[in-house]
């Protein structure tokens, strides 16, 4: 790229300016108050026999605790997809023209927003007293197959069914958010090329409401990693259960919880990083450049700092930069 | 000048015809009985203030807005709906996509798509909607940019172009569905003047090679120049109608005079 404002200093140029810079002493204040936080925080963290870190590290090596890592993460990303793709459902239902689809979505999100999660796990979980078998078949006729509930319907599958169902209404919702963000134009656009609705909708409409979906999708999704918790009341064992279930097997609560945290922190930092990428993917057209990635940032700043070669568009030195951490500030320039 | 080059002896068959179309959204009447015809071929300039119902009425062509009274014709077969006996048919919305396929339409706005990039935005249609190859519509697309002078702007994304150069994108789009007729509403209106020249470049050529085109405007250098018919439009009805040359050299209506001294 080229720059036009680095063109050789002409003859007539004035010299460049170089002003004191303005003095913030408000924030030395606050670098001092932070440290002695956080020195407390560390004292506590490593003197208070309540802390037993070797416990800690104990229970981040549980088998059991390991295993509940896999069930939350299966039960996160099915019930994730069980929610998007419902959402999406729900929310060209409730913008349909047929007042019949519309008023089912609505009466969807209605009711599944409208009660809790935990409500809805145990209503799941217990499906076999409303039906004791579900079949397949003609509505008040004959069935041609079916299965007992409580069979057909395993912890795990009530678990997944009542987060899943649950997040639906909730996507439902963004989905439609983000369909009506779109320009009109576009779909016009789209239309009068001889798309079919369907088409717009697929090629023109979603991708650009992609851009306003996914970053309270993101929230969802880790929100969700989080919910999981709540199956512990239809006794799934996942990570926090299987934490629980040491902590009051052996009192140590603050120890079992902070190995739990650690594992939960570790999780949304990943899904955070998977979302900065994705947004930057469907920010393609958006911005007339994309902001660097933490990573080039980071590399962008080393290449700057080596010798004196003040272009930044120079080939980063190999450096290999560690990615800078999720923060998942957007900020970045937005622009000029 | 250009009518040298044009093929002008015999009138082309009516492309559109238009018999007492109204049009309104709720209480207000927008378009209060229309009645016109364009032949194949044919620049048609729609030209009016604001309000007049001119960018209504080119919507109306392909379906964009239902009519609410009258019959409108597109190359001899009904806009929306289907005749037997003396009922009319709502057409499903499989069919109305499949005749808009062949009108292209600019848009004061240019719409392009911002997620994809000027060549995809050409692409787009051909490859989803008639299921063309994807290196032909490549090939084909490439070839409209160059025709449109921007074969170098190919890989970039609308937002990196000027709005000029967007509006011939957005031409370039809708050439690719090999149309018979071209609706442009207001095309240049959101052009800053100095790039208004290059769209109306494109848009001469294309008349120049017989594209039959409806064209609501406020350039009335271009619809003397290129035009070969003019309607002026006021208040949802058609005031006044003629050779482009006529009609803006020598007004027959006071509201058509009022008008144009204002623009001119």
């Amino acid at each position: 790229m080229e720059k036009t404002d680095q063109e050789p200093a002409s003859r007539g140029r004035p010299e460049a300016i170089k002003a004191v810079p303005v003095r913030h002493p408000g924030r030395w204040v606050t670098v001092a108050v932070v440290a002695v936080l956080g020195a407390m925080l560390l004292h506590v963290l490593f003197t208070n026999p309540a802390l037993d870190w070797d416990f800690v590290g104990a229970v981040l090596r549980d088998p059991t605790v390991v295993h509940g890592i896999w069930t939350t993460l299966e039960l996160t990303v099915l019930a994730m997809l069980m929610g998007v793709v419902g959402g999406v459902l729900l929310a060209v239902m409730r913008l349909s023209k047929n007042p019949v689809l519309s008023g089912a979505a609505w009466f969807y999100i209605w009711v599944f927003r409208g009660t809790p999660v935990l409500v809805q796990l145990v209503l799941w979980n217990n499906i076999g007293f409303l039906w004791k078998e579900i079949s397949l078949g003609v509505p008040f006729g004959p069935s041609f197959w079916s299965q007992e509930s409580n069979t057909l319907v395993p912890v795990f599958t009530a678990a997944l069914l009542g987060l899943g169902l649950n997040e639906a209404a909730y996507m439902a919702e963004i989905v439609r958010a983000g369909i009506q963000s779109v320009d009109e134009g576009q779909s016009e656009a789209a239309h009068a090329l001889g798309m079919s609705r369907a088409t717009a909708l697929r090629r023109i409409v979603l991708p650009q409401a992609m851009r306003v979906i996914i970053p309270p999708t993101g929230n969802e999704t880790i929100s969700m990693l989080k919910t999981t918790s709540l199956v512990q009341v239809i006794s799934l064992v996942e990570l926090f259960t299987a934490g629980h279930d040491i902590s009051t097997r052996t009192y140590k609560p603050i120890a079992a919880m902070i190995a739990v945290s650690i594992y939960y922190l570790l999780l949304t930092s990943i899904l955070t990083v998977g979302q900065y990428y994705l947004e930057r993917y469907y920010a393609r057209g958006a911005n007339r450049t994309l902001p660097p990635t933490p990573l080039q940032r980071v590399r962008a700043l080393f290449a700057g700092r080596a010798p004196a070669k003040p272009a930044a568009s120079a080939a980063p030195a190999g450096s290999a930069a560690t990615d800078g951490a999720p923060g998942g500030a957007p900020d970045g320039r937005k622009d000029a | 000048m250009t009518d040298l080059s044009k093929p002008q002896e015999a009138p082309g068959r009516p492309m559109v015809r238009a018999e007492g179309v109204h049009k309104s959204y709720g209480q207000v009447e927008v378009l209060k009985g229309i009645d016109l015809e364009v032949r194949q071929s044919e620049v048609f300039c729609l030209v009016g203030p604001s309000g007049s119902g001119k960018s209504t009425f080119l919507r109306c062509i392909n379906h964009l807005e239902k009519i609410n009274a009258g019959r409108l014709y597109v190359d001899g077969e009904l806009v929306g709906y289907r005749q037997k006996g003396d009922r009319l048919y709502e057409l499903r919305d499989r069919e109305v996509a499949l005749k808009r396929q062949d009108i292209g339409m600019v848009f004061q706005r240019f719409n392009l798509f911002p997620h994809m990039t000027a060549l995809e935005n050409v692409t787009e249609a051909p490859v989803q909607v008639k299921k063309e190859n994807r290196a032909a519509a490549r090939d084909r697309a490439m070839a409209l940019l160059e025709r449109v002078g921007l074969a170098d702007k190919a890989g970039n994304y609308p937002s990196q172009l000027s709005g000029g150069q967007q509006q011939r994108v957005a031409i370039a789009r809708a050439l690719a569905m090999q149309p018979k007729l071209m609706l442009f509403d207001e095309p240049t209106s959101a052009l800053d003047p100095e790039l208004v020249g290059e769209v109306l470049d494109v848009m001469r050529g294309l008349a120049e090679e017989g594209m039959t085109m409806i064209v609501v405007t406020h350039e009335m250098g271009f619809a003397r120049e290129v035009g070969d018919a003019l309607v002026f439009m006021d208040g949802g009805v058609v005031v006044e109608s003629g050779h482009p040359r006529e009609v803006l050299g020598n007004p027959q209506h006071e509201r058509t005079r009022a008008f144009l001294s204002k623009v001119l």
